[in-house]
């Protein structure tokens, strides 16, 4: 059978048809445009669905409070005013409001013709001028000329005065119609008001139902660098679809049509101006769900951060800032980071200076024997549940050399007691729980039998160490000289002298060395000065990087044993090594799990990598390839904000201009920040809304330590808080609690004062506040205000004899060298907005004083004479407030 | 619109009509605690305005072995919302106490907190999810309004006499009562309906039971504490 086309091919040229392709081709050219338009129009375009869905879901919300307004809305009142708009809109076909409408119609016209009239006479008048002028200066005769020019001006006159007398006329005739009119108006008004909201609803509805589907888009010019540093823009069309996202009625709505969560945040970071994936991620670009959050983009580098992810982005810009208002995640992931101590192995950026977290070991066996190191290396938790120190699973021969390293070098330290040994003997065990327990030793150290604060603090690790067995870890020679002085043992060390006397701190140590770890242990006997043994622990040493944490001697400048984690966050799951570990479903909510055949399973993306490392850093040991991680147990929670963190490490950093700026005051507040988070301020104070934690102690705030609010700056004198710092005295002698002496150095002390002073707003000034005289007149008002209010009820004011009723209440005496003169005005005009929860009470509410017998009972003259006798108090009485 | 009208007024005639009282007695087993004498030494103004000892009012048993100062109240079950009573409370500090020691109101309904004493006095609330406040009264005849806008039971203390400390129980509806000298109470016009009713006392907690309220319009029950 011959084909068609070798049929075609006898055909002669000349005769052949094309018909049958040309119909072919163009109906499939038909096909194709219809399927494009098609495509283009509809099945790409779901954003127009959400729009218009979003447009019904907002009108239907409208419609609904339109309806709850109407049923609100008093019929009776409705119907009367409708009535009055008719009355008021017939009485325009009155009679007298006809005739004056079309009389004033009439004098329209008339006032049209007199005014152009009155126009022209001015041009002719003009010109004559002119010609009048030009004969004048040609010396011709003038008076013709003059005589028409005068002829025009009359005519001016006599035309304007014509369009003054019409003006008048009409004036009076809108008079009379405005009568009508207003009439109208006002019932309109009327009956508005009554309609007002549900109409306004019902507008708001039809508008958004009418409302354009279209794309927006924010553009950010200039925005970051690309990885070949040019700089390039970015642009983002997420709000296409999530276009409710500041819409109040929208906050239960479903996505992509709700309100966004945290407009506190969005306060900072206007999404109109400043988008939406800087902070979440995605494809601004794309308009479909999939390729916008790109999850079905397998090469978009950045998918959409998900849950608490999403505040990784904060390290973009805030990356040397260790507080954030609206950013708790964030925060408490950084706290993480830092109090675990990640830095000390690893390289991160703006972590590069802070001190290493572990006690250093020079002179440890002053503190500890031998056999609790030994035990302590090869697994920390069984002493210490809680610690810190992760377990780096050394084998037995292993920890032996460790130990053997440590106690040698140990063994060359010049420490020496301060005092001889046996001074601590003496000490009674009741008397040093009663002090342990009050003078704020629980704020940090956790005991067997008092946890709080740990609880309440919420992390899986403690903060200083647990004391529950460390009377079998410390000798009481050591323990005594550390309670006295902590930083003759260690130069650096965070734990601060409770300024114990001696008897006291033989006390603490009596009670102390009581709590003994109550555990059957083997017996540990090794030769520890083998040099072998020696050589091997310190190969090991430096092989895991146990330098990081600790000073060890020989080991000052060892450099970071692991990776750097700057940029860990652009690591891809491909360049990770899953071991022997099986998949699980990626993305998934199942994070870890341990099979039954001893097997552990985790999602083999990025995510799942890191949650297995952080849950067990050995996980992706095999027989080939050996790990060095130690071990940690955090918490599910603490995984996963420490992997918030390591997202954040990227170097994908928007520009300067977009970045916020960094001025001195926020330089100021950093740096006290980080001082006080070093000292562990928050354990008792709130500071920055957070921390407190060993207030959970008390039955009652006001029985703990104050809290540290912003106005803190404001309030005490620079010079008395620097004393302060240097060496506490007793402010509030009913606390049992005692503020510590931490022995900051002078650097330490400026920072943290420069960080009051800047949260407050106010700058460091050197200022002379003895000379600042009290107001003479407002001494005597003063005087007796402070009576009649009562205030030696609760504040002494000179010096005390012991615990009596006015116990309850700072001494005045110390006013004048402790406080700002302007914060005691504020602080008597509203206590509890400066300080809540404080037990000083409010005297003065809506601008009046209790006592209207005084300065008119006018609050502020009354807070003025209040202030200038509170001020005057110290400086009369001129003794010395006793420390306690 | 007039259709309505009526239909809401024989609506709310015919919820009159089945709205009953719940009335009860609170018990007390057991020996009641000693009550410490307060020492008012501290305060010459409150040491004077009593002639004999004066003591703790944290548990106060009455003759007939019934239990004062304990809140009564409709947990659950109530439906709609409801005004505040216009009536004013009064809360007093006299004599360097708190009277009453316990008292039940309505949201947004006026307290009157008075000091009828000569001396300061300041009222700190530790209300959680009402403001807290803390005002000085340091005259005699001072006079403040407080109204609440959340539901919970909270104390106030004073911190010039530690010893003065007094329990405002704010709740959403007008159902609430405390026991008095012969510890009975009375939720007068409760609606006909199941309820839960809860009482409280501020150191022996709360107890629960449950009741219906029928046509005729009355209900009992009845609490009852240990030492």
């Amino acid at each position: 059978m011959t084909s068609y086309f070798d049929k075609r091919t006898q055909t002669p040229v000349e005769t052949r048809k094309y018909v049958h392709f040309y119909v072919a081709f163009s109906g499939l050219l038909f096909l194709g445009t219809v399927w494009s338009l098609w495509d283009e129009v509809v099945s790409r375009r779901p954003w127009k669905d959400y729009q218009t869905e979003y447009n019904d879901l907002l009108a239907a919300k409208y419609d609904s409070l339109a309806l709850d307004a109407q049923a609100s809305v008093d019929s009776a009142a409705v119907s009367q005013a409708t009535e009055a708009v008719a009355s008021a809109r017939a009485a325009l076909s009155a009679e007298e409001y006809v005739t004056t409408n079309e009389r004033k119609t009439d004098l329209l016209e008339e006032l049209e013709i007199a005014t152009r009239e009155w126009r022209f006479a001015r041009s002719r008048s003009d010109a004559a001028y002119y010609q009048y002028k030009k004969d004048l200066a040609e010396g011709k005769d003038a008076t013709s000329s003059k005589a028409e020019l005068d002829g025009h001006d009359a005519d001016i006159a006599k035309w304007f005065e014509s369009r003054n007398n019409l003006e008048r006329e009409i004036a009076g005739f809108d008079l009379i119609l405005e009568k009508y009119t207003t009439a109208v108006q006002k019932a309109e008004v009327e009956l508005r008001a009554l309609l007002g909201a549900v109409a306004g609803y019902q507008a708001k509805a039809e508008k958004q139902r009418q409302s354009p589907i279209a794309i927006h888009q924010v553009v950010k010019n200039d925005y970051e660098f690309t990885p070949f540093q040019e700089v390039k823009a970015r642009v983002d069309r997420c709000q296409t679809c999530h276009l409710g996202w500041r819409e109040e009625l929208m906050t239960d709505a479903p996505q992509p049509h709700s309100k966004h969560p945290a407009p506190e945040l969005l306060a900072q970071h206007n999404p109109e101006t400043f988008g939406c994936t800087p902070c979440h991620r995605g494809q601004g670009p794309a308009l479909t769900p999939g390729f916008a959050h790109g999850d079905e983009d397998h090469y978009w580098e950045t998918p959409l951060l998900r849950g608490n992810d999403v505040y990784a982005s904060c390290n973009g810009c805030h990356y040397n800032e260790t507080r954030l208002k609206f950013a708790k995640p964030y925060v408490k992931a950084k706290q993480v980071v830092i109090e675990s101590g990640c830095y000390g192995c690893h390289e991160i950026k703006g972590f590069s200076d802070l001190p290493k977290i572990g006690p250093p070991l020079y002179s440890i066996t002053a503190k500890a024997t031998p056999e609790w190191i030994y035990r302590w290396v090869r697994n920390p938790r069984d002493y210490s549940p809680h610690t810190r120190m992760p377990n780096f699973r050394f084998s037995d021969e292993q920890a032996e050399a460790v130990t053997a390293y440590l106690v040698s070098a140990s063994r060359t330290s010049e420490f020496t007691l301060e005092r001889p040994r046996g001074s601590y003997a003496g000490g009674s065990p009741s008397e040093g729980k009663r002090l342990f327990e009050a003078v704020g030793c629980q704020a940090c150290h956790v005991t067997a039998g008092f946890t709080t604060v740990r609880d309440v603090r919420g992390t899986s690790y403690d903060i200083a160490p647990e004391l529950s067995r460390v009377g079998s870890k410390v000798n009481a020679d050591w323990l005594f000289d550390w309670l006295k002085n902590p930083r003759h043992y260690n130069a650096d060390s965070r734990m601060p002298s409770l300024r114990l006397s001696d008897q006291e701190a033989r006390n603490v140590v009596a009670y102390v060395m009581t709590m003994k770890d109550e555990r059957a242990l083997d017996k540990f006997s090794v030769a520890l000065d083998d040099p072998d043994r020696i050589a091997r622990g310190d190969k090991l040493i430096r092989e895991y990087g146990c330098a990081g944490c600790h000073l060890i001697k020989g080991m000052e400048n060892e450099g970071k044993v692991s990776v750097e984690l700057s940029d860990f966050g652009r690591k891809k799951a491909e360049q990770m090594d899953f071991g022997d570990t099986k998949p699980i479903q990626a993305h998934g909510e199942q994070e870890y799990l341990a099979n039954d055949d001893g097997t552990v399973s985790v999602q083999h993306t990025w995510r799942g990598w890191i949650y297995g490392k952080l849950k067990n850093a050995r996980l992706f040991q095999t027989e080939r390839i050996a790990q060095k991680m130690p071990v940690f147990e955090f918490s599910d929670e603490e995984i996963k904000l420490v992997r918030m963190f390591l997202i954040s490490m990227t170097r994908d950093i928007p520009l300067p201009a977009h970045q916020r700026a960094y001025d001195k005051r926020f330089q100021d507040i950093e740096g006290g920040r980080r001082v006080s988070m070093r000292y562990n301020c928050q354990q008792c104070h709130i500071l920055e809304d957070e921390g407190g934690y060993v207030l959970a102690k008390y039955e009652e705030a006001a029985l703990g330590p104050p809290p540290i609010p912003e106005t803190q700056g404001a309030k005490v004198q620079e010079q008395w808080l620097h004393a302060f710092f240097k060496n506490p005295t007793t402010i509030r002698p009913w606390l049992k609690i005692r503020m510590p002496t931490f022995q900051f150095n002078e650097e330490e002390i400026g920072k943290l004062q420069k960080y009051f002073l800047g949260m407050a707003h106010q700058d460091m000034v050197i200022r002379d506040y003895a000379s600042v005289q009290p107001e003479t007149d407002y001494l005597r008002p003063g005087r007796q205000l402070f009576d009649t209010y009562q205030c030696a009820k609760c504040h002494p004011s000179g010096p005390v004899s012991g615990e009596g009723a006015a116990d309850l209440a700072p001494n005045l005496a110390m006013a004048s060298s402790r406080l700002k003169p302007e914060w005691i005005s504020g602080w008597l005009l509203d206590p509890q907005r400066l300080q809540p929860g404080t037990r000083m009470p409010q005297f003065f509410f809506d601008g009046q004083g209790p006592d209207e017998s005084v300065l008119n009972g006018d609050a502020n003259e009354q807070i003025r004479a209040l202030q200038t006798y509170v001020w005057s108090l110290g400086r009369r009485s001129g003794t010395p407030i006793a420390d306690r | 619109m007039q259709c309505r009208r009526v239909l809401g007024i024989l609506i709310l005639g015919m919820t009159i009509a089945s709205a009953g009282d719940v009335t009860g007695k609170v018990a007390f087993a057991g020996t009641p605690p000693k009550g410490s004498p307060l020492q008012m030494t501290a305060d010459p103004v409150c040491k004077k305005a009593h002639t004999k000892p004066v003591t703790g009012e944290d548990v106060v048993v009455n003759k007939n072995g019934t239990l004062r100062n304990v809140i009564v109240y409709v947990k659950s079950g109530l439906k709609g919302s409801f005004t505040a009573p216009k009536d004013k409370l009064v809360f007093d500090q006299m004599g360097c106490l708190y009277t009453p020691h316990v008292l039940s109101l309505m949201v947004g309904q006026e307290l009157e907190v008075r000091n009828s004493d000569a001396t300061l006095h300041n009222v700190h609330s530790l209300s959680k999810a009402n403001p807290q406040f803390n005002n000085a009264q340091p005259m005699k005849g001072m006079k403040m309004t407080k109204t609440f806008a959340k539901e919970e039971t909270f104390k106030v203390k004073c911190e010039v006499h530690p010893w003065m400390g007094a329990y405002i129980g704010v709740f959403n509806h007008p159902y609430h009562a405390v026991t008095g000298d012969d510890g009975s109470f009375t939720i007068k016009g409760l609606p006909a309906g199941e309820y839960t009713i809860e009482a409280w006392h501020e150191k022996y907690g709360t107890k629960t039971a449950t009741v219906k309220v029928d046509a005729s319009g009355k209900a009992t029950v009845d609490f009852s504490y240990k030492s």
